[in-house]
């Protein structure tokens, strides 16, 4: 059996929610806008499941949750609602689908703005807060860098954004957050994604919560039958959603645990990796489920290939952006790193499955086929 | 009764050919056959024409897509074949025929005992049409489009108003084999084309580096095997991992001779494979001058390693500006500028040696086990048919 660590690109999804998902849905299959009551029947139960995942994040009669495809999309909807005049503030640690949307506004004429990086990947505070002004309509930051795994606190960030514009929206991307780091949304953060199948969920579920005020001007990306209370039309994925939520239950109630534990992994692996190979991106206080290292001289993606046929899996930077053109990661770039250390890129990201015997293991194939390479490459 | 459409096809220099002819119109039959085979069809042949009849009318833009890929065919045109009447062939052409514009009908009459004479005919039909549609008229010289008629001997007529061009050159199959050495760029792709125009049956050789490169840098190669494969009549790509060889000759040899070694091995690899494989030469998609490598002197130094066969570089005086055009008609061009790297590129030197004496390469390349390393590369041979 491989030895699985890139769950920071997706998970393995929680069999027993599947099942528990599945039972529901061989007698809950039923369209939820039907007006007879297997359809009402339906519809309570995504209502239950909306409820018990806004009431992860806070008080869930505060918080509202759509349901969308995707964390893209999620992230998607919240900018082009709420980016619609003035610009735009995100940082330069943003997933591709908060970059690539804001470059879409950018086309479409909104002033985008783009907040420098601390050397760890987390957004440099003083350097976000002096782009806002009172022109700014929405400001995004994400929550855990999917790249380096450093924690942003947005909450904080967005109370010191709003003491500068008071009537700016806030945005983050909790996709690398929800369910593997403690947190309650503050009250400052008004809009937050989450994807379903980074916690053990399916890819095919992503939500975007939102605070009331925010909730009640946002608009929808994809219009027609007025699903999801007119803001995400299309049927829900019913299936996806309950599997996701009984996912999302069994990740929340072990969090602290997982998080302890798994902080030991990491720290472990960090330490266990030769060190006059790897370097360590990642921060000490970021998030545990991410450890991003640069084998020097390497290319990421070789050392991949290699470690893939020893029985490993691991990332090189961010799996959704890894077949574009760019060689490069543009957020390890704008964490100051050189070209040659962003080539050498990997990704190790830990799920609760994640035991000590594989990441024990991971070491010795990590250490093993990088001294590999190098004697191959004559360095 | 309903008119059914026939493709009437017309082959190139087939033509030249005299004793010989015969050998050369079974194989450009058989590959009609080949790339109509999944098209419900009737192909039939008479004087050296051929004709696609008894298809679905639905069917018939997938059977000249088919058809335009198929080496030998000189020109088509979808017609109508009725009996040799004149009612019958005046219905064909009403339907035909265009509402407005000038037009001229030309005959062709193979079947002398028709009672009228192709003059006669054309008057006669044209007359008709003239009667029947009001906004036409007729021009004789520089008509807007033509109606023709094909009168043929065994009492049928051939009625269509368009030749349009087929690929042209010689049936595959009638001019041997070559092995192409597929980069995964847009030359190659390109000069395999070229061969099999000629009538050759063209194999590929794709060399990689794994782990140096990705699988989908192989999986594209697959996909460009995969466009040349109907105009070759099938292909069969053979991978060969040099990644060995790379690494032998980064740690040994001088850094700006990367490439020029490396070529030499993927010479002598296609050459030993084609030997194996009963294949008659090799094929490369060289332009030269394009890049350090294909300078007179980089091909003086691949072809001495090349013991018997010979290199054929179709591409070797055009431009690049050429080549993407027939990249492009191809069909192959959006594959080609995928950015996956193909085995040339991860250990590429800074400033690689443009015009190295063969002395100079020589001594560098005694440094390693050639026939070691070869050896060794060649059992990593995959095979794929398309």
């Amino acid at each position: 059996m491989k030895i699985y660590l890139d769950n920071a690109a997706t998970t393995r999804p929680n069999g027993r929610a599947v099942q528990r998902a599945m039972r529901w849905t061989e007698e809950r299959w039923f369209n939820p806008s039907g007006l007879y009551r297997e359809g009402l029947e339906v519809r309570a139960d995504l209502k239950e499941a909306r409820t018990y995942l806004c009431s992860r994040l806070g008080d869930p009669a505060e918080i509202s949750l759509v349901f969308t495809a995707c964390g893209s999309e999620a992230d998607n909807q919240a900018l082009f609602s709420f980016a619609r005049r003035g610009n735009l503030v995100i940082s330069g640690g943003e997933h591709a689908a908060i970059f690539a949307a804001a470059s879409e506004l950018k086309n479409r004429g909104i002033e985008l703005r783009v907040a420098p990086l601390n050397g760890d990947g987390s957004v440099n505070e003083e350097g976000l807060l002096s782009l806002v002004d009172d022109k700014t309509s929405l400001v995004s930051v994400i929550h855990v860098n999917n790249e380096t795994g450093a924690v942003n606190d947005v909450n904080a960030l967005a109370a010191a954004v709003k003491k500068r514009n008071p009537r700016l929206y806030f945005h983050s991307d909790g996709v690398q957050a929800f369910g593997k780091i403690p947190y309650k949304l503050g009250a400052a953060v008004d809009l937050y994604s989450v994807s379903a199948h980074k916690i053990g969920g399916l890819k095919g579920v992503g939500g975007l919560f939102a605070r009331k005020k925010a909730y009640s001007v946002l608009h929808p990306y994809i219009y027609g039958g007025g699903q999801e209370d007119g803001k995400r039309s299309g049927t829900e994925n019913t299936f996806g959603i309950m599997q996701f939520r009984f996912a999302a239950e069994a990740k929340f109630a072990a969090l602290a645990e997982d998080y302890a534990r798994i902080k030991g992994y990491r720290d472990s692996l960090r330490e266990g990796l030769d060190q006059s190979i790897f370097t360590s991106v990642s921060p000490e206080n970021g998030t545990p489920y991410i450890l991003t290292v640069s084998a020097q001289g390497l290319r990421g993606e070789t050392l991949l290939h290699l470690l893939d046929d020893n029985g490993l899996i691991v990332g090189t930077g961010s799996a959704c952006s890894s077949n574009v053109k760019k060689r490069y990661s543009r957020v390890i770039l704008a964490c100051g790193r050189t070209e040659a250390e962003a080539d050498g890129i990997l990704r190790i990201s830990f799920s609760p499955e994640t035991t000590a015997d594989e990441v024990a293991s991971a070491i010795k194939i990590l250490n093993g086929c990088a001294a590999e390479l190098k004697k191959r490459m004559n360095l | 009764m309903e008119q059914q459409s026939v493709i009437i096809i017309r082959y190139a220099e087939i033509y030249l050919k005299k004793k010989n002819r015969g050998y050369f119109e079974r194989i450009f039959r058989n590959n009609i056959e080949a790339v109509l085979k999944a098209i419900p069809h009737k192909l039939t042949t008479a004087a050296g024409r051929y004709y696609v009849e008894n298809f679905a009318e639905e069917d018939i833009d997938r059977l000249i897509d088919a058809l335009k890929k198929v080496f030998g065919i000189h020109t088509m045109s979808i017609g109508r074949r009725v009996k040799s009447d004149m009612d019958e062939i005046y219905r064909a052409a009403a339907a035909l025929c265009r509402e407005e514009g000038s037009f001229k009908v030309e005959t062709h009459r193979a079947d002398k005992t028709f009672p009228l004479n192709s003059m006669e005919i054309s008057r006669a039909i044209g007359g008709r049409l003239l009667a029947a549609k009001k906004n036409l008229t007729v021009d004789v010289h520089t008509p807007d489009f033509y109606v023709y008629l094909d009168l043929r001997e065994d009492g049928t007529t051939l009625v269509f108003s368009e030749f349009f061009a087929g690929a042209g050159g010689m049936p595959v199959g009638t001019a041997g084999k070559g092995l192409l050495m597929l980069s995964g760029g847009i030359d190659s792709p390109v000069a395999g084309h070229m061969m099999a125009k000629r009538g050759m049956h063209v194999h590929c050789l794709h060399f990689h580096s794994y782990p140096y490169t990705n699988m989908q840098a192989k999986e594209k190669v697959e996909e460009l095997a995969k466009i040349l494969s109907p105009y070759t009549c099938g292909t069969r790509l053979y991978c060969v991992s040099v990644t060995h060889i790379q690494e032998e000759i980064h740690r040994k040899c001088a850094e700006e001779l990367m490439v020029t070694l490396l070529r030499r091995f993927m010479f002598r690899i296609a050459e030993i494979v084609a030997q194996r494989h009963g294949i008659q030469c090799l094929i490369t998609g060289e332009s030269l001058g394009q890049v350090a490598s294909q300078t007179i002197e980089g091909m003086t130094s691949s072809n001495s390693v090349v013991k018997k066969l010979p290199v054929l570089r179709p591409l070797v005086g055009f431009d690049k500006n050429e080549i993407i055009e027939r990249s492009r008609a191809m069909g192959a061009y959006d594959i080609s500028i995928q950015p996956f790297e193909d085995c040339c590129t991860v250990f590429l030197p800074r400033h690689p040696a443009i015009r190295p004496a063969l002395d100079y390469i020589e001594a560098e390349e005694a440094k390693i086990d050639v026939y070691g390393l070869l050896e060794e590369a060649l059992k990593t041979i995959e095979k794929i048919d398309f």
